[in-house]
């Protein structure tokens, strides 16, 4: 591995975050262009991210949502 | 406001911005959180489940913050992060009534997955593009439960950042903490988070023990 795709791999999440400044979003954004490798490392990465948000979100039951609505006048509002 | 407009003299500039809920009627406000709060409620209550770890104790987290939300909705400045507002005030809530009766002997156990990378252990045992058929193999439960038995401060971080996409600085907002104390609960929930899913998977024998 050479020094490019360490700095990727070491990176890679901040960068996924969008949290890189910007001189390392660019760099790094260049490297996965011209690295199969580290691209398919991060798209890897993206893909188990989507998966644990698409999984992890479920819908409150609908009696909550009534419950909501009709407590709301009940409560103390500020 | 129009009115107020013109006057330069400080009065109405050291009125806080947030003043505009003062001058709404109880139904008026009453509405407004309806309308720009309660549709928040399917995501505070996905949330409110990984936090507790079950659907009741969910249901009266979700109930307990929105509460607290109406009470405090002349603190909310409007136009400002509302999304975030909220799950300041549901982490909150969480922290301070829900995990005391929750601490589990387990909450220690993640120090030692610091840096657990399930595309290492995947990718040197399978062929080409092979991890991410793996991927879709994963249940459900397997990726909420890998979700739901992090410790705490990992659990919450990760799940803020992986599933609702706040950025680190909001995250840090919402808990209370310093950014970097947010990257590393980060670092290290992923690496837990990464190394659960691969025991599942080679419980279940979609991996080879490696
Ligand atoms: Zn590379």
């Amino acid at each position: 591995m050479d020094a490019d795709c360490e700095h990727l791999v070491r990176q890679l999440h901040a960068f996924l975050d969008g949290e890189c400044d910007e001189g390392w979003e660019v760099a790094l954004r260049a490297h996965l262009a011209d690295c199969p490798p580290c691209l398919r490392r991060a798209d890897f990465e993206r893909r188990l991210r989507m998966i644990v948000a698409t999984r992890c979100r479920q819908a409150a039951p609908q009696v909550l949502h009534e419950r909501l609505v009709r407590m709301l006048p009940s409560w103390p509002q500020g | 406001m129009a009115g107020h407009a013109g006057d330069s003299d400080g009065r109405t500039r050291r009125r806080p911005a947030d003043s505009v809920r003062r001058h709404l009627t109880d139904s008026e406000r009453r509405e407004t959180f309806e309308r720009e709060v309660l549709p928040f409620v399917d995501q505070l209550y996905s949330a409110a489940l990984r936090y507790t770890r079950n659907p009741a104790d969910a249901e009266d987290l979700v109930q307990e913050s929105v509460a607290k939300a109406y009470a405090a909705f002349h603190q909310y400045r409007p136009g400002t992060n509302l999304r975030a507002w909220l799950y300041r005030i549901l982490t909150n809530t969480y922290i301070n009534a829900y995990r005391k009766e929750q601490r589990r002997p387990t909450e220690v156990a993640a120090d030692a997955a610091e840096d657990f990378s399930l595309y290492d252990r995947i990718a040197s045992h399978r062929e080409a593009a092979a991890e991410t058929v793996f991927l879709e193999r994963l249940t459900d439960d397997e990726v909420r439960e890998a979700l739901s038995d992090l410790p705490e401060q990992f659990r919450i971080a990760v799940y803020l950042a992986d599933v609702e996409g706040f950025s680190y600085a909001e995250i840090a907002d919402i808990m209370g903490t310093p950014i970097g104390t947010v990257m590393s609960r980060l670092h290290r929930g992923r690496s837990a988070l990464q190394k659960a899913l691969y025991s599942y998977a080679v419980e279940r024998g979609l991996l080879a023990r490696s």
